[in-house]
Parts: structure tokens; sequence; C-alpha cells
């Protein structure tokens, strides 16, 4: 009897020592249930990465998995990519067709998002379209869309929110955080839309020719005038190239052209020649060897302030 | 009690000929009404199962029953078509999840189905060998089509042209088969899974060709301007999606446009499926949204209608057989009457002549019996495949 009293009298003790374990186990390991719910996310360009990260913060992991040496719009992932695409908890889409792989891939509907589905009825057909015809389907044509919607910030604000929404879906108990940092991105994002029009509304007439026809939702969002030709930063620039823009320099006498990477010195030189100057707004779509989205389209709008001096 | 039973299994089995069509007899009557039930039971059982697991499907208007056993079942008979757009408006609703299906072609006699990587999580369908659809012309077979096929992952599958004689139509396509589902005893076991694109490439809504306007063989183009590219019918159009040529792969227009034959949406809660349901109720609506529970429930009814009918005329029938068997009965004891009568002077008594009549009776009824309970437990063992054998598909 004495030994059963004795154990009996032990219990209190017991459970006190094991509730301090329980808190001292919690206090050792804070973080522990927020990390594991993280959520995965995969897009398919930089910019998407960029408003992704800034949104989620440390609430999701987001991965771009397109090597730095490609343009993310033509690439095509392997099938272990393709396998890592469809585990994802949210796979975020641009748009505009933009990404040739995704319509040639099976990925989980339910988990993607089309941050340009808000205004898709703006999408801006390709200029150039060659169509062609075969079978008895009539005329079609490849490559309708202009996919670089990004660089009109406006638009990129908007695609941003589309992200912020789907965030919330997926962690409603994450709102408030997801709306606060989203406002921020967001408000990023309108300090360039402005700059950017506050820089074209010194000369709205000034006309530009650029190097790859990228460009669209830039000159129709801050009426830029353009004229596109198809040249590569890294290759020099031949005398028939160099035919073909004085052709178009003939109705639209530009002074400047916009490189999307940095030119190599022989066509800066070839241009000069005709007298042409380049600047150089690169559009983003993979990640920059150095700084992040904002940085450089700061830079971008810092660089065309020499054609609008 | 044991020698009675000893004497008339030495009759019985002396009279082969008429013990065997007596057992025939009592077998087959109590086997026919008890197999059909337990089919129908089997039937209803998996008719209700996954129309109760589809909450809502939405189709073109017309035949509700057409619609949901194509879309659950893959049933030959193709709905009236819809497009993408369909789905897209079941999402933008905020009301239900959709899972677009387009289920009309076929592969050495199995459906293929088109639908989204969600309709694997749907209906918890694993992969048992092999990977995932992942990219253009791969399928995912059902267990019992790669069992029946004798395919696995790694080997091909052509689709079938829709009908023979369209000698001008889309050539069949080369799928490659990457996976082989777990055995879900289902219609799933019995279909060939492609991602939705796939399934328009099979139509020739999509497709690789060389590109045109790259073109040197000039007997591949009909007419060449500024602006378009025609090329004549020799442009050879890629019947098999590889590596090498998946980038010549492409969808002309508006995939939004495309056909299906019917999406499944999966409400968020019964509130959503109701606000959903009266989206299409209006008189001008081109699209019909039904729940498989309703419809199938009024094809079981129809069923059990023709069940009634059926029973009535098996009564009919196991009256005539008990009637003939009695007959049989009373007819061997009159031509037994001499050997009775030796029983009877040899000192047996008149019941002991009943007891061994009725232990041949016994025996008779023993036998069909185990009979009868052989053959109910090998339907109800293949009940299952049988099932989807006669009634389903």
């Amino acid at each position: 009897m004495a030994i059963i009293r004795s154990c009996l009298n032990q219990i209190p003790r017991i459970v006190s020592l094991f509730i301090a374990i329980c808190i001292a186990s919690a206090i050792a390991n804070p973080g522990k249930g927020s990390a594991e719910e993280k959520l995965t996310i995969y897009v398919v360009n930089y910019p998407l990465k960029y408003f992704a990260e800034r949104i989620a913060g440390e609430h999701a992991t987001v991965v771009f998995s397109a090597p730095a040496d490609v343009d993310p719009a033509y690439w095509m992932p392997d099938a272990k990519t393709i396998s890592d695409y469809q585990r994802a908890d949210l796979i975020l889409l641009n748009g505009a067709n933009y990404a040739k792989w995704v319509n040639k891939v099976s990925l989980p509907r339910f988990r993607m998002v089309n941050t340009s589905e808000a205004f898709k009825d703006r999408y801006i057909e390709a200029a150039e379209i060659l169509t062609h015809s075969h079978g008895a389907q009539g005329k079609h044509a490849h490559e309708a869309l202009a996919f670089t919607t990004w660089i009109d910030f406006s638009l990129a604000a908007e695609q941003a929110k589309a992200i912020a929404k789907a965030l919330n879906r997926k962690k409603p108990s994450l709102e408030d955080i997801f709306q606060r940092n989203y406002q921020e991105l967001e408000k990023d994002l309108l300090k360039l839309d402005r700059d950017m029009r506050a820089l074209v509304s010194k000369d709205p007439s000034k006309p530009f020719v650029v190097s790859h026809p990228v460009y669209d939702y830039l000159a129709r969002g801050y009426g830029l005038k353009i004229k596109s030709v198809h040249w590569e930063p890294d290759e020099v620039v031949d005398d028939r190239q160099l035919m073909e823009l004085q052709n178009i320099l003939k109705d639209d006498p530009a002074k400047w052209m916009i490189w999307e990477g940095e030119p190599i010195k022989e066509s800066v030189e070839k241009l000069k020649a005709i007298g042409m100057q380049s600047v150089v707004f690169d559009p983003c779509g993979n990640t920059p060897d150095q700084g992040n989205f904002i940085s450089m389209m700061q830079q971008n709008v810092e660089n065309l302030k020499a054609a609008f001096h | 009690m044991i020698d009675s039973l000893y004497i008339a299994w030495k009759y019985i089995s002396y009279n082969k000929i008429k013990t065997a069509t007596l057992v025939a007899c009592i077998t087959l009557i109590s086997f026919l009404p008890l197999s059909l039930q337990l089919l129908l039971v089997e039937s209803e059982r998996q008719l209700m199962s996954r129309a109760v697991s589809t909450p809502l499907v939405v189709g073109a208007k017309g035949s509700s029953l057409d619609l949901v056993m194509n879309t659950l079942y893959f049933d030959d008979e193709v709905p009236e078509l819809i497009t993408v757009d369909a789905s897209n408006r079941v999402m933008e609703t905020d009301l239900a999840l959709p899972i677009p299906i387009y289920a009309r072609f076929q592969a050495r006699g199995n459906p293929i189905v088109g639908t989204t990587l969600d309709y694997f999580d749907f209906r918890g369908l694993k992969i048992a060998q092999g990977r995932q659809l992942a990219v253009l012309g791969d399928c995912v077979l059902g267990a019992k089509v790669a069992e029946t096929l004798g395919l696995k992952p790694g080997d091909s599958l052509v689709s079938s042209p829709e009908t023979l004689f369209d000698l001008a139509g889309v050539y069949p396509l080369k799928m490659k088969v990457v996976g082989v589902l777990e055995k879900s005893h289902t219609s799933d076991d019995l279909a060939v899974f492609v991602d939705l694109k796939t399934a328009w490439v099979i139509q020739g809504l999509g497709h690789g060709h060389e590109d045109v306007t790259k073109l040197r063989d000039p007997t591949l183009v009909l007419k060449r301007t500024e602006k378009n590219v025609a090329a004549t019918a020799k442009l050879y159009h890629h019947t098999e999606i590889t590596e090498e040529n998946i980038d010549s792969f492409h969808f002309h227009g508006d995939l939004a446009q495309y056909p299906i034959t019917a999406v499944i949406a999966l409400p968020s809660d019964e509130k959503s499926g109701t606000i959903l349901r009266g989206r299409y109720l209006s008189r001008e609506e081109t699209q019909q949204i039904v729940r498989p529970q309703d419809v199938i429930d009024g094809l079981l009814q129809n069923i059990f209608r023709i069940k009634n009918v059926l029973d009535a005329v098996i009564s009919v029938v196991a009256l005539a057989t008990i009637l003939a068997v009695l007959l049989v009965f009373a007819l061997s004891l009159r031509l037994r009457q001499r050997e009775i009568q030796t029983i009877f002077k040899l000192g047996c008594r008149r019941a002991t002549i009943a007891r061994l009549l009725t232990a041949e009776i016994f025996i008779i009824v023993i036998m069909s019996a185990v009979f009868c309970g052989a053959m109910i437990f090998l339907i109800n063992q293949f009940s299952n495949d049988l099932v989807r054998m006669l009634f389903i598909r």
C-alpha cells in the first residue's frame, strides 16, 4: 500500500515534467511547423520568380529551372524537370503563349496560374506573321502573340496581383503577409511605370529601332514609336542587315537602337557610322547576372534617359 | 438413415442420365435468378459508386445518359462536343474545379481518354509501372488494357482511325506507352489515358511538319506569297512525336475553342454545386449540367423494372420445371412399381420405402445445390469483370 501511495504522490511531478519537456521542445524548434508547410512554386521566367519571391517571402521556395544561357520562351525542359513541375504546389505561367513548352507537356491544371489572364483581351498580336496553309484547315499562323508582357510595368503589377491572389488561395492563413508584400512590390512596379511615362512624355514622337521584336508591350504601354529588326547583340551586324535598317530609317528616321543585351563593339561602331546610337533595355526574361528585376528595370529606364536627353 | 442414403446413392449412380437431367434442371432453375441478382447488385454497386464519386458533369444539351456513360464509363456513344471554354467557364465561377474529358477516339478497341493530370488525383489513380504523362504523345494504360494488349512502358500504341473509309483523314498517331496504372476495378482499367493536347493531335488539330517557310522541294509548295505559304498535300505530317520533332508540333488558333466531350465539375461544397447547377438553367443555354447519381439512378430503375419482368419469366419457367421434376419422380415411381413391390415383399415397411425415395430426392437436391453454389461462387469471383463486360462496356 505504501508503494502505491508513493507512486500516486509522484503523478503531479511526472505530469509537470512532461509539460515542461513539451514546452522546451516547442521553444527549441520554433519554425519547424511553418518550414514544413512551405509552398513549392515553379515558374516559367525570371520576372515571375522575382514577383513570387517578393510576395511569398520565406513561405515559399520558388524554382525557375531554365538554364541561364537560354531564352525561357523557347526552352524545352527534360522529363525530370517536367516531373518536378508536375509536383509543384503552384505553377506560374506568363500567358500570351510564352514558354511554348507548356503546350507540349502535361501539367496539373488546378495548380497552374496564368498570371496575365486578367488582361488577355489586351494581348498584342505580333506585327509580322507569316501564315501558311496545308490540308483542309486553311491559312494559319504561328507565333501570333507578343509575350514580353512584364515590360509594361502596369501589366507587370497585374501579374503580381494574380500571383498574390493565387498564394492567398493556397494559404489563406498568410493572406495578410502576402497582401503586404504584394503592395510593396506594386509600389516599386508603379514607380517604374511612372518613371517610364515621365521619360517618354519628354518627346513622345521620338522614333526608335529595336533589335528584337520583344518590345511591343513597352511601346504600347508608354507610347514609344518603334520599328523592329531581328538582330542578335552578340553577332556583328552584316551589310544585308544594315541595308534592311536603312530601308526602315527612310520612313522612320530613328537615331537610337534599343538592344536587349550589351551589343558587341563592331555593331555599335557600324551603327554610329550611320548616325545611330545604341542603348540597352534588357527585358530580363532570364535571371540577370547581377541585381534583380527592379534594379535591372531601373537601369533600363536610366539607360533610356540618354535617348531622351 | 445411412443405409437408406447408401441404397439411394446406388440407385442414383445406376440411373446416371436420369439423375444428371434432374440435377441440371434444378441447378439451372436456382442458378439463373441467383446469378442475375448477383450481377445486378454488382452492376448497381459499380455504376453507383462511380456516379456518386463524380459530383457534376457538364456537357452539350442532349441525352444526359449518353453524356454520363461516356464521361464515367468511356462508352462508345460520343455525346455532342463542347469546347474547352466550357471548362474555363466552370473555373471562372470559382464555385468548382473543372476536369475536361475528351473520350472520343480508340486504340485497338480501347477508349482513348484525353484529360488533364488532375483526373488521376481526382480518381486516386496511381502509377504501377513507368511514369506519369509528361510530354505530347505519351500515354498511360489502364491495368486491364496493359494486360490484354501485353504492353508495358517503352512500348508503343497506335490510335485507330475513326472510320476506315476516311482515306484522306488524319493519320493514326503512334503513342508512347510511358506508364501503367494500378488496377482500380473501374472503367479506368479499360482506358488509354493521354493528355488533352495529345487527343487533339490524334484528331489532327495539332500537328507537326517541316517548317513550310523553309521548304526547298518545289513540289511541296502550292503557292508562296509575301504573307502566306500554301503547302501541297504531299507535305509530310509526323505520325509519331519524338524528342527530335516535338518542336515542330503546334496548335492553330485559340485552344479555348478546341473540342472536348464533357467537363467533370468538382464543387467546393454542396452550396457551390447547387449555385453552379442554377447557372445552367436558362432556356437559351446550350450546355447541361447533370448529377451522374441522378442519371444512373434513373438507369437503374429501368434495369430493375426489366429485372422484375425477368423475375416473372423465371418464376413461370421455375414452376414448369418443378412440375416437370415432380412428373419425372411420379413416372419414375410408376416405372419402379415392381421394384417397390419386391422391396415390400422382402419385408420392408412402407415408411422405409418412403425414406429410400426421400433420400434419393435429398441427394439430387444436395448435388444441385453444390453445383449451383460452385457456379455462383465463380460468378461472384468474376462479377466485377463480368458486369463491365456485359452491362457497362
